[in-house]
């Protein structure tokens, strides 16, 4: 194949992609080649010169472009004039490489012995200590003893906060730029950059606040000093201390994969708690980056104020109790109003606890009354005919690709999968986005729909519709030129999210969205990889309970039962009105979200939490669980990849996992021995669930090896982001894979007379909740209320820039601080840093008179 | 003999357009835009005319590198001129823009771009006031902007001005600068006739450079092959300073010898012996009485191990002390190391830290051994040149004048050992 | 015979007009070598800052995995060692411990110094842990004891050029 080439490194050959670097092919040989600066998933610079080697390439023949031989028959090979940087060449064919000579053990040795002149040797109390390339490679290639014998090294801050999230050490900083790179290449967030010169150059902030980044966390992975530290785990432990475990993060639908640093500590009472997160290599998922959300929320894992033991109301009062005494007497309600029994379950609980869940309601009790508390976004069923194909990577997508982004913010809502779909862009990719208003996704959109207050799937309706037909002059009208785009692609994924939509909107945006990919052009896009929907669910594991069948009318596989339960709403209403008597809700706060405002009539509550929520509060028994760290179990994605995560700190107080809790409740309401491990949990709904099927947790623990290589021995290169042994996942087939998908039909929605300006309540990475208050780290980050609204707006209103104002809406009222952004289409409001509201709504804004006590900028 | 590039020498006030275009300005653009784009890269390709910010990279080639066909392409003038004892573009700029404009428009033309920056010294003010003016005035008369002289070509002029950093005088460092990004150098490719200013081809040309190619454009490269000689042809702009009667600069042909140039800046200043020359402002290594003959090309120095450079050359008497020279070199460079790279930016450090030790007279025989060792780890192994420049002042004045170093580090020059370290001062 | 009774008695005779060997221990104690080592003491610089900086290599060298150190972060206002790094918990298990020294070795700021003192018993295992509290020794004469408030910037190197105390 004319697209590889074969070099000779060292007297080994590899054949490699062309354009392939030097620095890669080696490695791919295990000839580590040191570098600095260079780091396999940016671009490379040439700047720390550690990488220098000899590079030869065959001589040709100017005129005839023969390759010139020496008298011997050997090629004759041109090694320039000198070394070169192994990460700035590109292979090409015949090149020979050496970097076992004496010139090249020389340069590396001059570039340590350089590095060493300013770096400090403060190696004990460095946190990089024990994880360090310097470190490392020093020993490796050092010369082991300095010739710079001066003993005032130069002396630069050794504690600069580049904002409350990221401490820099200025004298420890090598100037490799990686971070700065990292930040402006991969996230587009150049928010730190150098300033001045030479043994000058040091690194600052250029925002405020200091270093607002989403992913600053992921630069403390790559520094390969460490100059750059969270201030989460500023001098935590030392790494060679630490425990890692491997996890899935919980916060969102991508699933990324996490390690759990752990350590006993003395102040913990010699408990194991989480000392760091750190990203987990799957080149599927996550390749080797995280969000700060997800390095920095889990401290409420090890939070004091965590459920410790069963509580049971007695005379008004929840007291503490015994498990079995909870347990029976949650049984025994249950069963005595079994009835009139409804279950809510949250969306960030595992696929055994969900599957646990449904069985406890429909096996046990016979009811079909079961929801997710806090449901947001429908589509689950239309994902399970064409959901993104097994065998997907985002990372494939590039030209010739599509992407089409509908109704979500994913920088705020999943920033991995914005961070993938921009690069897709970046790779050539036609990229949609289509929403109420412009989001940071819109930079990289190739079309760009910004449709007007409830014309969400009328726009989109139209899309499909115009994406029919072969069109002549599709660039006349926008909507045509994206519909041409989007069924010319190649591959097409399409993202969908509820921001400004009702439930039963999403329901139908998700039918419309799998009608576009079933338009044929060719082939059609779904059961194919690297086609099909993704939703944007609202947290960790909303995919788990749809294919768990916590939903009314879906039993777990989507098989639907013959009489529907009551969905969310109802229970509410059921609640309120005396018609349920008694609710289980589990890891879901419906009273704290405002959807439920007490406990209505309700004879029996009992809720299952980690900590004492509003709903909990009220409750007749309160069942203390384990968080995902203390136990074992499985998320689904919504890429619909199945993943497993371990158990990394022992168990606070007597808390069980949820999965144990149910599975003792299901053995006292009759439904046999409960399981004894999570495993077996899953293997019973890998036999219940046919998508579920040949999965155990043997096999979602398979790894396979992944290039760049990262974590593991070589921290030098690729960074401290840790290597996977403990599984890539399972993505699960969705039907059009192996049957053919009719088109859905879908419900006219009901058209709302929009008048007055709308509000649409809009996602903000750090908002506030249960989780999220755990981590003082984040509390300067954390979205406060804030409504943002076009000048002209403002103005009707009589609000300015930073003024205060209060909102009302669904009769609550938030206060809020006023931003005039003429990216907000006129008409609309955006409220964020609020809890979850669905739909459009008619603002109710008053301005708040400067008497308020502002908060000042704490 | 007429001047070719300080015609304002010979004709007053030429900085005004008026005068110029009296004297035959603007004739060569002229010319220029009645050919092909090609036909004008082939005569400037055919003087043989060489890049004279000091690389001497032949610029017709580097015009023909640029990517045929449409899209956005730059021609910027490198007008940043920090070298040690270079000072010819400041008297181009300054006294006659006016060639400099038109050699920038040829070159626009000739690659197909609308756009020319001039990247200024941030110090040359003075000299950037004459230029707008200079500007202004292409612009009233249609010189500049849309369809220059009725023609199809249209091209705007922008000037920028640095902030007072040898290195954006690199050109990559020029045009990240001009970009607004830090002024640091790239490691090549992509090179600017692929990937230059915001990602565009573009050229970046010595102020000089462009001033000599109107009079090729209007006399044909043959009149300019007839001057210097054959691989070097054309005239120069000597810059002479140091210890010479007259230091200012000199048009010459290419090819008269050092010790012609000495003659012509009327000798050694108080008839003191000759010791050194640098030859290329700091950035070149030393050469001595037995280099004097050589001819100022781009080859002549190659046997004595130096450069013609910029020809800036600066000369030393008998009273100079070398390391005291080398010190003061490895200063600057310390000074504008723009610190990418590790070699230069540690390694300069690191030299002029242990030459001043040498200087002071606290230094011994090791210091010797390890100024020329990290000398040697610098050399070769930088992102960009200004690595190279740094040491060879160290490792020319070291092969050079040894002895002086010896005498610093031993005997009476020799100082106690006990104040060796704090005795030392740096600018850091 | 009788010579070799003599010879016997001859020696015991010699050996009673010795003086004795036996040291009343513990009225009297004999001094240790040199190279003692004895239990451990983290040692402080004159003006009383701790020398020890948390940097848990003494646990990391330790082969009886005796050694346990929590660091945590000085400011100028409390400040407990130079640097940035000081160790918050410092704990020693005496019963782990085997005296082998290696922890002195590994010490970047010579803090922690094996002893004289060999005097340990213990009623029950937990008190053979010895905490930071234990370990330190007295604040110097002259200096203050920690943590100190200091003023900015003096004492921000880990490995300072103070005088070891005498």
């Amino acid at each position: 194949m004319s697209d590889l080439v074969t070099v000779t490194i060292d007297g080994v050959e590899v054949t490699v992609p062309q354009g392939t670097l030097v620095v890669d092919a080696a490695k791919m040989i295990d000839n580590d080649i040191p570098v600095f600066c260079y780091h396999p998933k940016l671009k490379p610079v040439g700047m720390c010169r550690m990488c220098l080697v000899e590079i030869g390439v065959p001589m040709r023949d100017r005129a005839t472009g023969e390759v010139l031989r020496n008298e011997d028959g050997s090629v004759r090979l041109n090694f320039g004039r000198g070394l070169q940087t192994a990460c700035t060449v590109v292979v090409s064919d015949g090149m020979v490489v050496r970097t076992a000579t004496q010139p090249v053990k020389d340069a590396r040795e001059a570039v340590i012995e350089f590095l060493l002149t300013s770096h400090p040797l403060d190696c004990p109390i460095c946190d990089k200590g024990g994880e360090c390339p310097l470190q490392n490679l020093t020993m490796r290639y050092g010369r082991g003893e300095s010739r710079f014998d001066f003993s005032n090294k130069i002396l630069l801050d050794k504690h600069v906060p580049l904002g409350e999230l990221i401490y820099l050490d200025r004298q420890r900083c090598i100037q490799c730029a990686r971070c700065i790179r990292f930040q402006d290449e991969v996230v587009d967030d150049p928010v730190i950059d150098f300033h001045n010169r030479g043994r000058r150059l040091e690194i600052v902030t250029l925002s405020e606040p200091g270093f607002d980044s989403y992913w600053s966390g992921n630069t403390t992975d790559i520094c390969p000093v460490g100059a750059l530290t969270t201030a989460d785990f500023r001098f935590g432990a030392r790494p060679w201390e630490l425990t890692s475990v491997a996890s899935v993060c919980t916060h969102c639908p991508v699933g990324c994969n996490t390690t759990l640093d752990t350590r006993r500590e003395a102040i913990a009472g010699g408990r194991s708690v989480i000392k760091r997160v750190m990203p987990r290599q799957n080149e599927w998922v996550n390749e080797i980056w995280i969000c700060d959300k997800g390095r920095f929320v889990h401290h409420y894992a090890d939070a004091p104020t965590r459920l410790k033991q069963p509580l049971v109301r007695k005379n008004g009062q929840l007291v503490e109790a015994s498990w079995d005494e909870a347990l029976d007497l949650v049984a025994g309600k249950l069963q005595q109003h079994k009835t009139a029994v409804a279950g809510l379950a949250g969306d960030r609980l595992s696929n055994e606890d969900l599957y646990l869940f449904q069985k406890l309601f429909r096996e046990g009790l016979g009811s079909n009354n079961i929801d997710l508390a806090n449901r947001r976004l429908a589509g689950g069923d239309v994902v399970a005919q064409v959901g993104l194909a097994s065998g997907s990577n985002l990372k494939e997508l590039g030209a010739g690709d599509a992407v089409l982004v509908v109704a979500t913010d994913l920088h705020e809502e999943a920033p991995v999968w914005w961070l993938r779909v921009k690069q897709a862009a970046e790779r050539g990719a036609v990229v949609v986005v289509a929403n109420l208003r412009p989001t940071r996704l819109d930079k990289f959109a190739t079309h760009r729909l910004h449709y007007a207050p409830g014309e969400a799937l009328s726009t989109i309706r139209q899309l499909v519709n115009l994406a029919k037909v072969e069109m002549e002059t599709a660039d006349s009208d926008p909507l045509a030129a994206a519909a041409d785009a989007l069924i010319k692609a190649k591959n097409m994924v399409v993202f969908y999210g509820s921001e400004g939509l009702t439930y039963e909107e999403t329901d139908a945006l998700a039918r419309l969205l799998a009608n576009l990919l079933l338009v044929k052009n060719g082939e059609g896009h779904v059961g194919r990889p690297n086609n099909g929907l993704i939703p944007v669910w609202p947290h960790s594991n909303t995919q788990g309970a749809w294919d768990m069948g916590v939903h009314p009318a879906f039993a777990p596989g989507y098989k639907p039962v013959s009489e529907p339960g009551l969905r969310a709403t109802d229970i509410y209403a059921g609640v309120a009105d005396g018609s349920l008597k008694a609710l289980f809700v589990i890891g879901a706060d419906p009273v704290g979200d405002g959807l439920m405002a007490d406990r209505g009539q309700l004879d029996f509550l009992v809720v299952q939490e980690l900590f004492m929520t509003k709903t909990a509060e009220l409750a007749d028994v309160v069942l203390p669980a384990q968080s995902w760290a203390e136990r074992e179990g499985t998320f689904t994605t919504g890429e619909r990849r199945v993943q497993r995560y371990y158990m990394a700190i022992p168990p606070i107080g007597d808390s069980r996992p949820d999965w144990q809790i149910l599975a003792q409740i299901n053995e006292r309401v009759g439904l046999g021995k409960p399981a004894f491990a999570a495993s077996l949990v899953f293997n019973e709904i890998a036999k219940v669930v046919p998508q579920y099927k040949g999965m155990d947790y043997r096999s979602l623990a398979r790894v396979e090896k992944q290039w760049p290589d990262v974590g593991g021995e070589d921290l030098y290169y690729g960074g401290t982001a840790h290597e996977n042994r403990s599984g890539l996942g399972q993505q699960w087939a969705c039907v059009a894979e192996s049957a053919t998908v009719e088109r859905f039909d879908v419900a006219e929605q009901p058209v709302i007379a929009r008048d007055g300006l709308q509000l649409v309540r809009v996602a903000a990475l750090y908002t506030s909740g249960t989780l999220i208050e755990q981590s003082p780290v984040l509390h300067h980050r954390m979205a406060r209320p804030t409504i943002q609204l076009a000048h002209a707006d403002a103005t009707a209103l009589g609000l300015a820039d930073d003024d205060r104002a209060e909102v009302t809406v669904n009769s609550v009222t938030y206060e809020t601080a006023v931003r005039v952004n003429e990216q907000v289409p006129a008409g609309l409001v955006l409220l964020s840093g609020v809890p979850y509201i669905a739909g459009l709504t008619t603002a109710q804004i008053r301005k708040l008179e400067t008497a308020v006590a502002q908060p000042t900028g704490d | 003999m007429a001047h070719i590039l300080l015609r304002h020498r010979d004709i007053e006030n030429i900085h005004e357009l008026d005068v110029y275009l009296a004297h035959g300005g603007y004739e060569g653009l002229k010319k220029a835009l009645s050919i092909q784009p090609d036909e004008v890269i082939e005569v400037v390709k055919k003087s043989g005319l060489r890049g004279r910010g000091g690389a001497g990279f032949p610029t017709g080639i580097k015009w023909g590198f640029i990517p045929k066909g449409p899209g956005e392409k730059y021609v910027i003038i490198n007008t940043d001129e920090s070298e040690t004892g270079t000072f010819k573009d400041r008297e181009l700029v300054e006294k006659n823009p006016h060639q400099v404009i038109e050699g920038a428009l040829i070159a626009a033309y000739a690659i197909g771009a609308r756009t020319i920056y001039n990247y200024f010294r941030g110090e040359y003010m003075d000299a950037a006031y004459r230029f707008e003016e200079a500007l202004k005035a292409c612009y009233e008369r249609g010189l500049l902007g849309q369809n220059i002289l009725g023609s199809d070509f249209s091209c705007d002029f922008y000037c920028h001005y640095g902030a007072g950093a040898y290195i954006c005088g690199e050109e990559t460092a020029l045009i990240n600068s001009l970009m607004g990004n830090l002024g640091q150098p790239w490691s090549k490719p992509p090179f600017p006739a692929i990937e230059g200013l915001y990602g565009k081809p573009t050229v970046v040309n010595n102020t000089e450079t462009l001033a000599n190619v109107p009079p090729i454009l209007v006399n044909g490269p043959e009149w300019y092959t007839s001057m210097g000689t054959e691989k070097s042809p054309g005239v120069k702009i000597v810059c002479m300073s140091g210890h010479v009667e007259r230091p200012g600069n000199y048009e010459v042909e290419m090819g008269v010898t050092y010790r012609q140039l000495i003659e012509m800046a009327g000798g050694m200043r108080n008839g003191r012996k000759f010791k050194a020359l640098l030859p290329s402002g700091g950035s070149g290594p030393v050469i001595t009485e037995e280099a004097l003959d050589a001819p100022m090309t781009y080859e002549g120095l190659t046997p004595y191990g130096s450069v013609m450079g910029s020809s800036s050359v600066i000369v030393m008497d008998e009273t100079t002390d070398m390391v005291w020279a080398a010190l003061k070199m490895v200063h600057f460079f310390r000074h504008e190391s723009c610190g990418k790279c590790t070699p230069c930016r540690e390694g300069t450090f690191w030299m002029e830290k242990v030459l001043s030790r040498i200087y002071h007279g606290y230094g011994t025989e090791r210091d010797l051994q390890i100024l020329e060792s990290v000398a040697n780890q610098i050399g070769g192994r930088c992102l960009c040149a200004l690595g190279d420049f740094a040491v060879n002042p160290v490792l020319s004045t070291i092969r050079h004048f040894f002895d002086e170093y010896k005498a610093k580090v031993s005997g009476a020059g020799q100082k106690q050992q006990a104040t060796r370290e704090t005795a030392v001062a740096t600018a850091d | 015979m009788i010579t070799e009774i003599l010879k016997g008695m001859f020696t015991t005779f010699k050996h009673l007009l010795q003086p004795p060997v036996t040291i009343q221990y513990p009225e009297v104690k004999r001094p240790v070598r040199y190279r003692f080592k004895g239990r451990h003491e983290l040692k402080r610089y004159d003006n009383g800052l701790e020398k020890c900086i948390g940097c848990a290599l003494c646990a990391a060298a330790c082969p009886a995995d005796a050694i346990f150190v929590e660091a945590a972060e000085n400011t100028d206002d409390e400040r407990y060692s130079p640097g940035e790094r000081y160790a918050r918990v410092y704990e020693i298990n005496m019963l782990r411990c085997i005296f082998c020294g290696f922890c002195e070795d590994a010490c970047p700021t010579e803090a922690i110094v094996l002893e004289d003192n060999y005097e340990l018993s213990f009623y029950d295992r937990a008190s053979a842990i010895y905490t930071k509290e234990m370990l330190l020794v007295p604040v110097p004469p002259g200096g203050q004891p920690t943590p100190q408030k200091v003023e900015p910037g003096k004492y921000d190197r880990a490995i300072p050029e103070m005088e070891d105390p005498k």
